[in-house]
């Protein structure tokens, strides 16, 4: 008799001490989540134009609008090449008469922005990051001015591209 | 023998009536919860289907019962990772339920009461929503959440 009661009062120890546990009832679900690739740019200005200025008074003629404002929104995996660039369509034409593209060079700033110079031929960089992210820099145009240029008014197109691996 | 079943049934005399054992009964239901792939500036906050709560709760009278979620973990994809913070839920009817966000610490509560919740058909909407950012990694995120039904 003696050892039944110091199990009753073992239990009723356990009890009091709140080792019984509570009524629980679980239940599991599974969360998933895609992610895909996306890239998004956006530039302050889609017109850049130089006005006609003296060559010797202003050999590089800063653009108009002042510096470009671009800003790439970028989805990619880990740490993947994220590469904005931009090539030209063609020469500076004017009718018949063309200036080579190169004559418009750029400085940049910003993150993962580098200065450069315009080609028709091979797109140029203008941004390299790592990973997904949004990143903002400027460009800021100049066209280096020559005594030599036919009279005109020239023109191209200049296409950027945003690319995540 | 006897001195046994003598024990056993002090024991039985002397456990309050709270302690009794509630009947509880839990279902989720779909068991998967997914949010799709969207764009950030257009979906700043993806929502999922919504899920619903079956509960009951018996022979729990005038005692507290409650709900809760707790993540495994953050939102993984190999070595990429999403903060299971950016997890948040919206929930009706309010109250019992209530809306929060989710954790892979601290159980969160998803709705709460008092007493038994006889009707077998007694459910919740809960609608999980993923806060969306261009920061992300691409890839397919998966975790688990435990939901809890506990009284007292």
């Amino acid at each position: 008799m003696g050892r039944c009661v110091r199990y009753a009062f073992l239990t009723l120890l356990l009890l009091a001490a709140g080792l019984v546990p509570a009524a629980a009832q679980t239940t599991t679900a599974t969360l998933n989540a895609s992610v895909n690739g996306l890239a998004r740019l956006s530039i302050s200005s889609l017109t850049i134009s130089f006005p006609d200025s003296d060559p010797d008074t202003v050999p590089s003629v800063p653009a108009s609008q002042g510096p470009v404002t671009i800003t790439a929104r970028a989805r990619t995996s880990v740490n993947g090449a994220v590469t904005l660039t931009v090539q030209a369509a063609d020469q500076l034409r004017s009718g018949l008469t063309t200036i080579p593209a190169s004559q418009i060079t750029w400085t940049a700033s910003g993150p993962g922005f580098g200065n450069g110079t315009l080609s028709a031929a091979t797109a140029q960089t203008v941004a390299v990051w790592n990973g997904s992210g949004v990143r903002s820099g400027t460009q800021t145009f100049f066209f280096r001015n020559l005594w030599s240029y036919p009279t005109g008014t020239y023109s191209l197109t200049m296409t950027y591209t945003l690319s995540a691996a | 023998m006897k001195r046994h079943i003598l024990a056993a049934a002090v024991v039985v005399m002397v456990i309050p009536s709270g302690l009794a054992a509630q009947r509880l009964d839990l279902a989720v239901s779909p068991g998967v919860i997914t949010f799709p792939s969207s764009d950030p500036d257009a979906v700043p906050v993806i929502s999922a289907a919504p899920v619903q709560v079956s509960y009951r709760v018996r022979e729990n009278t005038g005692a507290p019962w409650s709900l809760t979620v707790l993540a495994g973990g953050d939102l993984i994809s190999g070595s990429s990772m999403v903060d299971i913070s950016n997890v948040t839920w919206v929930a009706t009817p309010a109250p019992p339920f209530q809306n929060g966000t989710l954790s892979k610490t601290v159980a969160q509560r998803v709705a709460s009461g008092a007493g038994n919740v006889p009707n077998p058909n007694t459910t919740g909407s809960v609608t999980f929503r993923l806060a969306n950012s261009w920061t992300y990694s691409t890839g397919t995120y998966t975790q688990t959440i435990l939901f809890t039904l506990s009284a007292p």
